[in-house]
């Protein structure tokens, strides 16, 4: 690592040298796609798959509006899952402001899953 | 080029040469993904030839590949019904290129015990050009590995370059063969003469 | 179990207008079955399952029958008057059985640990009239074993919820399992040890004329 350079100069440089890496390697394999090997495509290959059953109807199928419910609940643990954990590394550190911040924010959260529970949305139906 | 001689005195002193087609060749031929589909009884000792026992994966081909974008090799393990073999053509259509096909068994070669039936086809080479045929009801997974050997040597040996190229490697030769349809009685047509013709027989009578 | 005679009479108290009768069986295991008109099947159907002496839920398989039509004879013994003297003499009689389909039931009682009962419904012929009544409203299990004699027989059963073909395609024509199919002539080739099949394969083969 260069001594007077970013800390992160190295990560940058490496990611850099993944990339080219990945890139010249595709770009073998299409030249040598494109040199030897004809590409033949055609209408049943060109299909798409299902099965080998030939595709029937829309693929474009309407869901109950009442799984809303379910992404509600999953974005309210999902949210809070990504918040606790830093905040849990830095408890010990954080100010009387930020932790008030914090659990008005966890407030609002569990807000929203009593709301989700009294709609009933964590019943089995 | 380098003659052989030449080549087994420098393998003598450790030095590996090899030419690019058979470079290429030996990779394709120790990775060869089957697709993942059994048709019937045949398909347990197709499982049986995967699991540790005999394990596949000796060969590169343990990677059963459940789409057919992803497989280089169909292994037909079992009786193809009338009404299944234009899924197995379309299957077959629609793996990409190199692709190869196994016909493994007495019913997937023949139709086999069911021959005489009305609803099995008669072997799947009136369809599909079918590079391996494995006998027995069911064969053992040995026979399937000697098949998938059989068929390694057979990419071995195919060449890059010249009018004897391999056929994946040829504008002209085909990808996709016709996919039968339902017909009144039989499938429309019985068989592809592309593919198969029945063998000319001599005798007197 | 109670035996076919007393099931006959009963069913026949409880469902007015039923016409049952017993078909012997002249095979090792001599075992009759109930013959039921397509009328009534239904209401003896649900008679044999909810009796409770009887309580056959299970209705384990449904098959087809296909039977041609065909002339039987039978040995009869009589008394005659010979020269005179009266002897016992054999006659054979022959009579025309006229073609006809069979659906055949097979029915069990998982309660009472009794069965098997067969129950068979007849069409009137093995051409137009092929339509028997389907017990998938009373046996549910029947239901896709009545479509399979639908498409191997070509028995239609009427109040069926679903009665498409099943193993053969939907576009496919004929019966196969009926005596007179006649099957995809195919045989390009075949070393076979079957005369008729040969006769059949030879017929397509592409000869090399010996010189």
């Amino acid at each position: 690592m260069p001594a007077d350079g970013h800390p992160y100069l190295f990560l940058a440089l490496f990611a850099g040298a993944a990339v080219v890496f990945c890139l010249s390697l595709l770009g073998l394999a299409r030249l040598w796609a494109m040199l030897v090997s004809p590409a033949k495509p055609g209408p049943t290959k060109n299909a798409p798959y299902e099965c080998s059953l030939a595709s029937q109807g829309d693929a474009w199928v309407q869901f109950r509006s009442a799984y809303y419910l379910y992404a509600i609940i999953f974005l309210v643990f999902d949210v809070e899952t990504v918040f606790l954990l830093p905040f849990a590394v830095a408890f010990t550190h954080l100010s009387v402001g930020a932790f008030v911040a914090m659990m008005v924010f966890l407030l609002l959260l569990v807000e929203g899953l009593v709301w989700a529970w009294r709609k009933g949305a964590l019943a089995w139906h | 080029m380098i003659d052989e001689g030449l080549r087994s005195e420098l393998s003598k002193q450790g030095v590996f040469t090899t030419t690019v087609g058979e470079l290429y060749n030996w990779g394709r031929k120790n990775s060869i993904w089957p697709l993942n589909f059994g048709l019937a009884c045949c398909a347990i000792e197709m499982i049986a030839a995967s699991m540790a026992r005999f394990d596949i994966s000796r060969f590169g081909s343990e990677v059963f590949r459940p789409s057919p974008r992803q497989a280089d090799l169909m292994i037909v393990a079992g009786t193809v019904t009338k009404k299944m073999a234009p899924q197995v053509v379309r299957l077959y259509n629609q793996m990409p290129e190199p692709k190869y096909v196994i016909a493994m068994g007495a019913c997937a070669i023949s139709g086999g015990p069911f021959k005489q039936g009305y609803n099995v086809l008669k072997g799947i080479d009136r369809y599909l050009p079918v590079d391996v045929h494995i006998p027995g009801c069911p064969p053992r997974p040995e026979a399937l590995l000697h098949a998938l050997i059989t068929l390694q040597e057979k990419i071995a040996g195919q060449k890059l370059t010249g009018p004897e190229r391999a056929p994946h490697l040829q504008e002209e030769a085909p990808s996709e063969y016709p996919i039968p349809d339902y017909g009144a009685y039989d499938l429309d047509p019985p068989k592809n003469p592309d593919v198969w013709q029945p063998p000319v027989l001599a005798r007197k009578d | 179990m109670e035996t076919l005679d007393v099931i006959k009479t009963r069913a026949e108290a409880a469902v007015p207008g039923a016409q049952l009768a017993l078909a012997p069986n002249g095979a090792v295991p001599a075992e009759a079955s109930l013959v039921v008109d397509s009328a009534h099947a239904a209401a003896v159907a649900r008679f044999l399952r909810d009796d409770p002496q009887l309580q056959l839920d299970y209705c384990s398989n449904v098959t087809g029958v296909d039977w041609l039509e065909a002339s039987i004879k039978e040995k009869i013994k009589t008394r005659k008057l010979v020269d005179g003297v009266e002897k016992e003499v054999e006659e054979t009689v022959e009579h025309k059985r006229p073609g006809h389909l069979e659906a055949v039931y097979h029915l069990y009682s998982m309660k009472l640990k009794h069965g098997p009962l067969v129950l068979r419904q007849r069409t009137a012929n093995r051409v137009d009239q092929v339509r028997v009544a389907s017990l998938t409203p009373v046996w549910r299990s029947a239901e896709f074993q009545e479509r399979e004699a639908y498409d191997l027989f070509g028995i239609v059963f009427d109040g069926h919820p679903d009665l498409r073909r099943i193993l053969m395609w939907d576009e496919f024509q004929d019966h196969p399992m009926r005596k007179d199919y006649v099957e995809p002539d195919d045989y390009e080739y075949e070393p076979t040890a079957h005369d008729d099949v040969l006769d059949k394969a030879r017929r397509h083969y592409p000869v090399e004329e010996h010189p």
